[in-house]
């Protein structure tokens, strides 16, 4: 795989033709004083330095903002091979190109995907200050295109997946969706990107689950190993609600992604699973925040993923436990694995629990394949290379398990197409 | 063509006590041996050596396929050579297909779900229990009925049973021990089953009993030594550790 060495400025950076482009999008946009809001706030933080603990591992003196240029048009491309068989099995899909939605998909019974041009959050509170303090979320404030919104109506079952197929082209982009699971509905979603060649690309997403609602969600990150991709998502989830997530990622140079969710209603329930495979120089930093904010809430993370050549991971995750919320059960578990020697992984678990009545566990470790496992492979004739081929590529097919079979199957293959050109890294 | 698997003066030990103490046996195509001893006499460990698990470590002696040592050789050498060990507590993988673990190990591709299909229904498993992970949400039976369906599969010259027998219920034991007798005569492999119980053998006729105490074989005879098993228990075939 291609490392990036085309950063190499040391010295300080300007942004002014990143600036200058950010300013002729948002003059154009109907709540451009807002947007301006968003991008005085942006000003105000300014660019993260490795002296900020959260982004300590990042190669930021790699990263070179007047580099990028925000479109103010969707550049069109075509589909790539997999999108286009992704899109196939799906029940509806939806294209975002360049953080620009450029199809919102057949009209599908129960749901209903529109376009919001103004910026806001579901979290309830201001967006701007609701992402305050954080760079680049409050950049997707500043310089998305528009908010593309999927609501599924209450009660309702989808029956087949809901696809968004978001493509970068472009130099710079800045998709935001949001998801809204009405009272007692069921959906499975697949956010997938792809491109980003020498390009930023700044996703944000926010889910609502109803009470008793349920979404499975599958973020299937396929960008050019070149690209900065820092990610957000955050998922709000009512009464008894449950959100499975699983996240998988393979491109960026720099690939960050916050996963959050907030548990707000009693007995909502959310499982996350994360896994990467670094290469390269890449680096993969995944954030968590498991916030159970009322009683008989339950989060299940395992986050998995493993690291070869010069790559580095990072995983921390933060479970926070309100006072009252009674009865919660929080497991937070990080396993790594190093294939080369000159690899690296961090972990950091935290733990902040303001509640005695609470199961609370975390579980760290990094260090080679299980052993046993492997035997067991070994022992029915799998060579050893094969052996911890097959285990290492089962880090991915485990998070594809809720979905459909033939999706699944599609994913499974492309994991699998991109475990084949890393061959020489897991032998 | 008649393969040999010869054990011949086998010491093993495990977590620093000599478990096996110098263990004899022979065997060829299409035979079925069986292993009958108590409790902590070795049979296991002598199942997992055989296999190379880690943690087992052989002192002295010799193990061969028609001549081929395999005590030098890696898990996977011994698997290709032949040798395939079905476990007591088959592992759970998570993440990786039995699928895509036969073809793996060798298994010829061509056709091979359907094969996986058929073999399982010969075991009375239905099919779609092996489009899980390996062993992964699968009832102790059905975990013995697919390591079958594995044997099926990979046709190895000499399959090795541990204990495939404990925590079955009756359709299940009749079920494994129907398709180890057919796969005798079907291509020939050599069954050496490691059992407590005398049950397997109603429908899985051996031609050799050996008892084994304190990590040697102290007794070997034919289909008439499980009775007499069965009756006197282990306690006349005890021998004094020195």
């Amino acid at each position: 795989m291609l490392g990036c060495a085309r950063y190499t400025a040391m010295v300080p950076k300007t942004m002014k033709l990143f600036a200058d482009s950010a300013s002729s999008f948002i003059v154009n946009q109907p709540d451009a004083m807002e947007r301006r809001r968003a991008w005085s706030a942006f000003e105000s933080v300014g660019l993260p330095t490795t002296a900020d603990e959260v982004w300590r591992y990042a190669p930021l003196r790699d990263l070179d903002l007047d580099s990028y240029r925000v479109p103010d048009a969707p550049a069109t491309a075509p589909d790539t091979h997999f999108a286009t068989m992704l899109a196939s099995r799906a029940g509806l899909v939806v294209r975002v190109v360049d953080g620009f939605c450029v199809s919102t998909g057949a009209p599908f019974d129960g749901v209903e995907v529109e376009l919001i041009e103004t910026i806001g959050s579901i979290s309830g509170v201001d967006f701007i200050d609701h992402y305050a303090g954080d760079t680049f979320a409050v950049l997707n404030g500043a310089l998305s295109p528009s908010t593309t919104v999927i609501r599924v109506a209450p009660g309702v079952v989808v029956d087949r997946p809901i696809v968004v197929v978001n493509s970068s082209n472009c130099s710079a982009s800045f998709p935001r969706t949001q998801i809204v699971m009405g009272r007692g509905s069921s959906a499975t979603v697949v956010e997938y990107f792809e491109g980003g060649d020498q390009a930023l690309v700044v996703p944000l997403s926010e889910y609502a689950i109803g009470d008793a609602a349920s979404l499975q969600l599958i973020t299937y990150q396929r960008l050019s190993p070149s690209a900065w991709h820092v990610a957000r998502t955050t998922g709000f989830l009512g009464r008894d609600a449950r959100m499975r997530q699983a996240v998988i990622g393979f491109g960026g140079h720099y690939n960050r992604s916050r996963n959050d969710a907030e548990m707000l209603g009693s007995g909502a329930e959310n499982e996350l699973r994360t896994t990467f495979l670094g290469s390269g120089d890449q680096v993969h930093d995944f954030r968590t925040h498991q916030f159970h904010k009322a009683a008989r809430t339950r989060s299940t993370l395992l986050s998995k993923g493993a690291v070869a050549d010069q790559s580095r991971s990072v995983y921390t995750g933060l479970i926070e436990i309100e006072k009252g919320a009674k009865r919660t059960d929080a497991r937070q578990t990080n396993h790594n694995l190093l294939l080369s020697p000159a690899a690296h992984a961090d972990s950091v678990p935290n733990l902040d629990i303001r509640e005695n009545d609470v199961v609370c566990a975390h579980a760290s470790s990094v260090g080679p394949l299980d052993e046993m496992q492997r035997w067991y492979l070994e022992s029915r004739g799998v060579t050893r290379n094969d052996a911890e081929r097959l285990m290492i590529q089962g880090f991915f097919y485990e998070m594809l398990t809720s979905l459909p079979t033939e999706l699944a199957g599609l994913v499974e293959s492309d994991v699998t197409s991109v475990l084949s050109t890393l061959e020489r890294v897991l032998s | 063509m008649t393969s040999t698997l010869k054990v011949q003066g086998l010491r093993v030990e495990v977590s620093g006590k000599e478990v096996l103490r110098g263990l004899d046996l022979e065997m060829s195509s299409g035979e079925v041996h069986v292993i009958m001893g108590p409790n902590g006499s070795g049979k296991s460990t002598l199942a997992h050596a055989l296999s190379g698990r880690p943690g087992y470590r052989v002192l002295d002696g010799s193990v061969t396929i028609d001549g081929i040592e395999l005590l030098t050789l890696t898990p996977t050498e011994r698997a290709r050579h032949g040798l395939l060990l079905a476990l007591q507590q088959p592992l759970e993988v998570p993440g990786v297909r039995p699928i895509d673990l036969l073809a793996a190990a060798g298994a010829d591709v061509r056709d091979l779900r359907e094969r996986m299909r058929e073999e399982s229904l010969n075991v009375e498993l239905r099919p779609e229990v092996l489009d899980r992970f390996v062993n992964v949400d699968l009832s102790g039976g059905e975990r013995k009925r697919a390591e079958m369906v594995q044997l099926a599969i990979l046709r190895p010259k000499f399959a090795v049973l541990d204990e495939i027998d404990s925590g079955l219920d009756v359709d299940a034991l009749g079920a494994v021990a129907r398709r180890l007798a057919l796969s005798t005569t079907q291509w020939g492999c050599g069954v050496l089953a490691i059992t407590h119980f005398r049950r397997l053998l109603q429908e899985l006729t051996p031609t050799m009993i050996h008892v084994v105490s304190d990590g040697r074989v102290v007794a070997t005879g034919g289909p008439e030594l499980a009775e007499v098993l069965e009756r006197d228990g282990y306690e006349p075939f005890r021998v004094a550790r020195h």
